[in-house]
């Protein structure tokens, strides 16, 4: 259901781990700058197109009016931020994340390599040489 | 009559190769991850343009256009609110393909105690969203494809009359999707989003040049002229023909129409990110990066075509007028196929007009079949792998009868679809996109929000969240003018759903959204504080580490990359 599992004490290790609180101080921080400046800025387009339409309605140029203006601007804002968030993305949260993922993918690696050498082991200690039994089905 | 058969012959052509690409995902569709998610071996702009394709339906395309066309500035709105929606999307998209596997409920169900019971609350929301959506694309393709092949109520096609057209129509569009969909699953659906999506490109970009090209690539021209053609002059191009109208001496009424303006714009930045067809499209990309790199592509995408809609709906008004649009179809749905038609006329005669609207005719066609095949996939995803797998088998359903229970639910939806989609045929149903909006932003978004984010959150809450911004927004749509109650001051015929006569109108806005979205996440944080279920900080931990970090999240499989 959850996938290829981790095993639990390796998510509380990292949930603590300074790097990971680093990642989730620096996206949540982000993501509510992202979140607060495109609502305000969208809804302030919504409050003036309702209520401000004289002022939408001035020429800017030629026959393109500020409510026109206003709304292509929507178009740059939305692709600016979504510029804007990838690259910070990339630079400041993609390498934190990378080096958690790998360290927890390793340490998953090398815990069920010894697994394997255990189960290994088990197997040798306990062979006996195998019984011809009564029953067999 | 030669200008609809090509249509047509342009109709074929299109089914064809979309189904030989199913029969070919069939051959290689052969597990859960196949079926549901594509194999997640699409790369991060083919899933932007699918994306694109998922989310741009026959109403954007013909019905911003038609809405410019005849109420100028006010249509571009909806364009806006549209594209700005994705920005939610794309915070979000890379904490859900990590933390999900092939569903919202995936992510909503992760740190709850009580996982069946968020499970079908997440399958009853999906499932009616789809529906609701569903429902609206199929009415309007029943109208369009009609319309496309040019026959008008009292004429005849191959023998059938509009009305029996209309019906063949809707029957032939359901039986499409669900072929899509149970035969192709999601790689086969995905495949007919990207074709869908540069045929729409192209086409979108083909009027936008040709009709620019007829103002000399001046904007400000074609505005002028748009603005002339409408006989409202400056008029036309600002804010208030359509929505948040104003209206004389009476200052409530005014209020009234503008704070509904306001809700539907809530519903329309909030609704996108709580699509259930979106959401499970960000699981068909190996993984966090490529689901960010394809949200943005589908910006990009979305952006562009939006803003195209400004020279399809103002071209139209200035190149058609506003008569011959409403003379063909009163809601303006068939301004961009009139623009084709003369753009055509003009660039290359007769045969010009005949080859261009057949085309566009064609990208019409193509995108209500991927929109509808999207909406199909998604809800039966949720009812096989939530309710069926994780609810009635306890989660510990056999791969190969989940994805059995998948297909047949695909078609029972679609059957569904297409019974309601006849019988609601001739009504106007356009309403039911902004309500499917509303919906996915009252129910779904709060659920998913705090689910990511809140550490005291629980089941209690994600259902209460769910049921409530659900049922809030039905009971409100149930009771707004739109259902009841509005009637025509001069003529007395009824403007709403249901005839004159019947009011039982309680709801003065016709979008829920400013009322139900509040509700939805009222009820998420008072079902959370209210019940006696303890938060369990160490699964939160864990959906943290899981969603921030990609740790343990469903891969590609290897043998794949």
């Amino acid at each position: 259901m959850t996938g290829p599992a981790t095993p639990g004490g390796d998510f509380a290790a990292l949930a603590s781990d300074r790097r990971f609180r680093l990642l989730r101080t620096r996206f949540r921080r982000l993501a509510t700058t992202i979140v607060g400046s495109f609502l305000a800025w969208y809804f302030l387009y919504i409050a003036l197109s309702a209520f401000a339409r004289d002022f939408m309605a001035r020429p800017a140029l030629g026959h393109i009016n500020v409510a026109l203006l206003l709304g292509i601007l929507q178009f740059a804002s939305t692709f600016l931020l979504a510029w804007r968030y990838s690259r910070y993305a990339r630079r400041k949260l993609d390498p934190i994340s990378a080096q958690l993922r790998d360290e927890a993918a390793e340490r998953r690696a090398e815990r069920e390599r010894q697994e394997r050498v255990l189960a290994e082991r088990r197997r040798i200690e306990n062979w006996t040489p195998r019984h011809r039994r009564g029953s067999h089905r | 009559m030669s200008g609809r058969l090509l249509t047509f012959g342009l109709f074929l052509i299109f089914i064809v190769i979309t189904l030989v690409i199913t029969v070919w995902a069939r051959a290689t569709t052969r597990g859960a991850d196949d079926f549901y998610a594509g194999g997640r071996a699409f790369s991060g702009p083919q899933n932007g343009l699918a994306l694109a394709g998922d989310y741009m339906s026959a109403a954007s395309f013909l019905g911003i256009a038609g809405i410019i066309a005849l109420s100028g500035y006010d249509g571009f709105l909806y364009s806006i609110g549209f594209l700005v929606a994705w920005l939610l999307t794309l915070l979000l998209v890379e904490l859900m393909r990590n933390a999900g596997r092939f569903t919202m409920a995936d992510v909503l169900s992760y740190r709850a105690r009580r996982q069946p019971a968020v499970r079908t609350a997440a399958a009853v929301s999906t499932v009616t969203v789809s529906v609701f959506y569903l429902l609206a694309q199929m009415v309007g393709a029943g109208a369009l494809v009609s319309l496309l092949l040019g026959i008008h109520p009292g004429e005849s096609f191959l023998g059938m009359s509009a009305g029996a057209a209309k019906v063949l129509t809707i029957i032939v569009v359901g039986m499409m999707m669900i072929f899509y969909v149970t035969y192709g699953g999601m790689k086969g659906t995905t495949w007919v989003q990207i074709i869908k999506a540069v045929l729409l490109m192209a086409g979108t970009l083909v009027l936008t040049l040709l009709v620019l090209g007829r103002f000399g690539f001046n904007l400000s021209e074609m505005l002028g002229a748009a603005a002339r053609a409408s006989g409202r002059s400056a008029d036309f191009l600002r804010p208030g023909l359509r929505f948040g109208k104003e209206i004389d001496g009476d200052p409530l009424r005014t209020l009234i129409n503008k704070l509904d303006f306001i809700s539907l714009a809530l519903a329309l930045v909030l609704g996108t990110a709580g699509l259930p067809h979106i959401v499970s499209r960000f699981y068909t990309v190996p993984d966090a990066r490529a689901a960010r790199t394809s949200v943005n592509w589908a910006i990009g995408l979305v952006g562009l075509f939006y803003l195209m809609t400004l020279a399809l709906g103002f071209g139209a008004t200035a190149v058609v007028g506003q008569q011959a649009i409403t003379a063909q179809d009163p809601t303006g749905n068939t301004a961009a196929l009139q623009l084709a038609h003369s753009l055509g006329e003009f660039a290359g005669g007769p045969v010009g007009g005949d080859i261009l609207l057949a085309f566009i005719g064609a990208v019409a066609f193509a995108t209500i079949l991927a929109v509808v095949s999207g909406l199909v996939l998604a809800s039966s995803t949720s009812l096989a792998h939530d309710y069926f797998g994780h609810v009635l088998m306890l989660g510990r359903p056999r791969e190969s009868q989940e994805v059995a229970v998948a297909r047949f639910a695909a078609f029972l939806i679609g059957t569904v679809a297409v019974v309601l989609a006849v019988v609601a045929r001739d009504l106007n149903v356009a309403f039911l996109v902004a309500l499917a909006f509303a919906m996915a932003a009252s129910a779904n978004l709060p659920a998913i929000v705090l689910s990511l984010f809140w550490k005291r959150f629980n089941a209690a809450g994600a259902v209460a969240g769910i049921y409530g911004g659900l049922a809030g927004s039905l009971l409100l749509m149930a009771l707004s003018p739109v259902v009841s109650g509005k009637v025509d001051p001069v003529t007395g015929a009824s403007l709403s759903l249901l005839p004159a006569g019947i009011d039982f109108q309680l709801f003065p806005l016709e979008n829920p959204g400013l009322v139900s979205i509040p509700f939805g996440f009222l009820c998420a944080v008072a079902g959370t504080l209210l019940s006696r279920e303890k938060a369990d900080p160490e699964r939160y931990d864990e959906l943290s580490v899981r969603a921030l970090t990609g740790t343990g999240s469903h891969q590609t499989p290897r043998h794949r990359r």
